[in-house]
């Protein structure tokens, strides 16, 4: 062997050493760590032990007066412990009883219940399970359950159950459920019934005019001044039956149709009202501070807005009429105000002008439903309203909005 | 400029309407305005799918009450658009129901308006110039 080869050799041998005392120490270090853990787990452990023993007394306690039924089974489903709710729930005499779960898990729901309890094991929990069972005492229940396994050495040897009856609470739901597909199904029928009801109505309404129209066109020569008046007067008063038709199909659809919201921008609705509505040359319409968007259905809101706004102006007998609509904030809600300078309320009526067919001033053009329909909108809109008023100086309805 | 009244086509105008006085003033408001339009009646859906039945005297537009016993307006406009002739006549509501429900199934299924019968007999006669105004100066499908 040439020296060259030794030297390499040796060196090799040397670098081997290092290495290996190198991993000696490693060891060592690992060993002491090792032990220390131990230690600390063994301290723990004996921790742990010593709280349970503490608080196994109180656990008994919480076992016995928990309201809910609580079990525990193995893992075949064999009821190993049970509380007296669970005594009674699952329709035993006593707790001593031997039974086993599954047995007890009524036939429809066995695959679903097989399939919790894989989910149970392999996950190691499970919440919110409804299935239905059948008591000791043959009865139907349907019950609710959160589970968790319970382990020894990190090995699933028991499962442990709190087991609620919800078959009175389930069916209180499918009634209230039933009854209010049922509600739905009636106010549909109504406002059904109250389209048909007020084609019904108007039809007739219709062809009077047109026959009475028909006579006086021809018969013009024949007529009389005071039968021509006779005539313009049935025609008014269709109009006015009319109008009352189209305002109780109004009233009754406010509440019963979509209830859609939508963000709506009263400062853009106002603007557009302006321009539907017929103002008067002497009446001006101020509002006196930006209007907010709020949630709500917007032809609702518009109706809310015009019927005050045209009775505003319809009452003014000033020879300048002011409009004034104001907003404050007031946190949940919006506060919003409409002011005018006509004939004012008395403060007797304050009430009664927002029931059905109560208007104060019997005229052509007013029918006693506009405010009951504004009362109906701002009610749809978790709001009230009110008014300020005094007689010949004006009046202010104030009414608020949820944002 | 053109004379539009010269330039007007005369309409064959099918009215499907149960109410003998509305059927009065369709036929009245078109002698008042002196239109040369021909008015065919039916009283109900059913009476107006037989009268289609003739393919070669077919309407040019079909004026539609939606309120009407046996066969209603939106029964009858749903056969009337599922047939590969007859979907091309125009159709158009002429009813008192301003019921959104109705309105939006009408213009589901197809129709070419929807006028609203007004009280007044002034604003009738008015309407119905409009309506059939627009449509003389229409071109439509010749069957």
């Amino acid at each position: 062997m040439s020296q060259d080869k030794i030297d390499m050799l040796q060196r090799a041998l040397a670098r081997e050493k290092a290495a290996r005392k190198q991993a000696e120490k490693i060891l060592e270090n690992k060993a002491a760590e090792l032990y220390e853990a131990k230690r600390k787990l063994e301290k723990s452990y004996s921790e742990l032990e010593a709280l349970l023993n503490k608080t196994d007394s109180q656990l008994q306690g919480v076992f016995e007066n928990i309201v809910d039924a609580y079990v525990i089974m193995d893992l075949w489903g064999n009821i190993l412990k049970m509380n007296n709710a669970a005594v009674d729930l699952l329709g035993f005499t006593d707790a001593s009883e031997n039974g086993n779960l599954m047995d007890m898990v009524h036939p429809t729901d066995l695959e679903l219940v097989a399939e919790t309890f894989k989910n149970l094991l392999s996950e190691g929990s499970v919440t919110d399970s409804n299935f239905k069972i059948v008591t000791k005492q043959k009865i139907e229940k349907l019950v609710h359950v959160n589970a968790s396994i319970i382990y020894d050495e990190g090995q699933p040897v028991a499962a442990q159950g709190i087991v609620r009856d919800i078959t009175e609470i389930n069916s209180l739901q499918i009634q209230k459920e039933k009854l209010l597909e049922k509600l739905e199904k009636s106010n549909n029928e109504l406002q059904e019934y109250a389209h048909i009801v007020s084609h019904d109505l108007k039809s007739p309404l219709r062809s009077i005019d047109a026959l009475v129209n028909w006579i006086k066109e021809d018969n013009l020569e024949k007529l009389d001044d005071t039968s021509i008046q006779n005539f313009n007067l049935i025609e008014t008063t269709l109009e006015k039956m009319e109008q009352l038709i189209s305002d109780v199909l109004m009233y009754s659809s406010v509440g019963s149709e979509s209830l859609e919201k939508q963000t709506v921008d009263l400062d853009a609705l106002i603007k557009e009202l302006k321009n539907i509505l017929f103002v008067p040359d002497h009446v001006s319409i101020n509002v006196l501070q930006p209007l907010p968007k709020i949630e709500g259905e917007k032809v609702k809101l518009q109706q809310l807005f015009q019927n005050l706004i045209s009775n505003a102006i319809k009452f003014i007998d000033k020879d300048v009429g002011l409009v004034e609509i104001d907003v404050k904030d007031i946190g949940t809600h919006y506060e919003f105000s409409i002011k005018d300078n006509g004939i004012g309320i008395e403060e007797k009526f304050h009430e009664k002008i927002f029931k059905i067919f109560h208007a104060l001033n019997k005229s052509k053009d007013s029918t006693g439903i506009g405010l009951s329909i504004v009362k109906k909108i701002v009610d749809l809109h978790e709001g009230h309203i009110w008014l300020e008023s005094k007689p010949n100086m004006g009046t202010t309805f104030f009414f608020t909005l949820k944002k | 400029m053109i004379n539009i009244r010269e330039t007007m086509n005369t309409l064959n105008i099918l009215l499907i309407e149960d109410d003998m006085i509305e059927v009065m003033k369709l036929n009245r408001t078109i002698s008042k305005l002196e239109l040369p339009h021909n008015i065919v009646e039916a009283n109900n859906g059913e009476e107006a799918l037989k009268i289609l039945q003739k393919k070669d005297e077919l309407p040019d537009i079909i004026l539609l009450d939606l309120n009407m016993p046996k066969l209603n307006g939106i029964e009858f406009l749903n056969i009337l658009k599922k047939d590969d002739v007859l979907k091309y006549i125009p159709t158009i509501i002429l009813t008192t129901s301003n019921n959104q429900k109705d309105l939006l199934e009408c213009y589901r299924i197809g129709i070419a308006g929807y006028v609203l019968k007004p009280l007044k007999y002034e604003d009738y006669v008015s309407k119905i110039e409009t309506l059939l105004g627009y449509w003389s100066i229409n071109e439509l499908k010749q069957i």
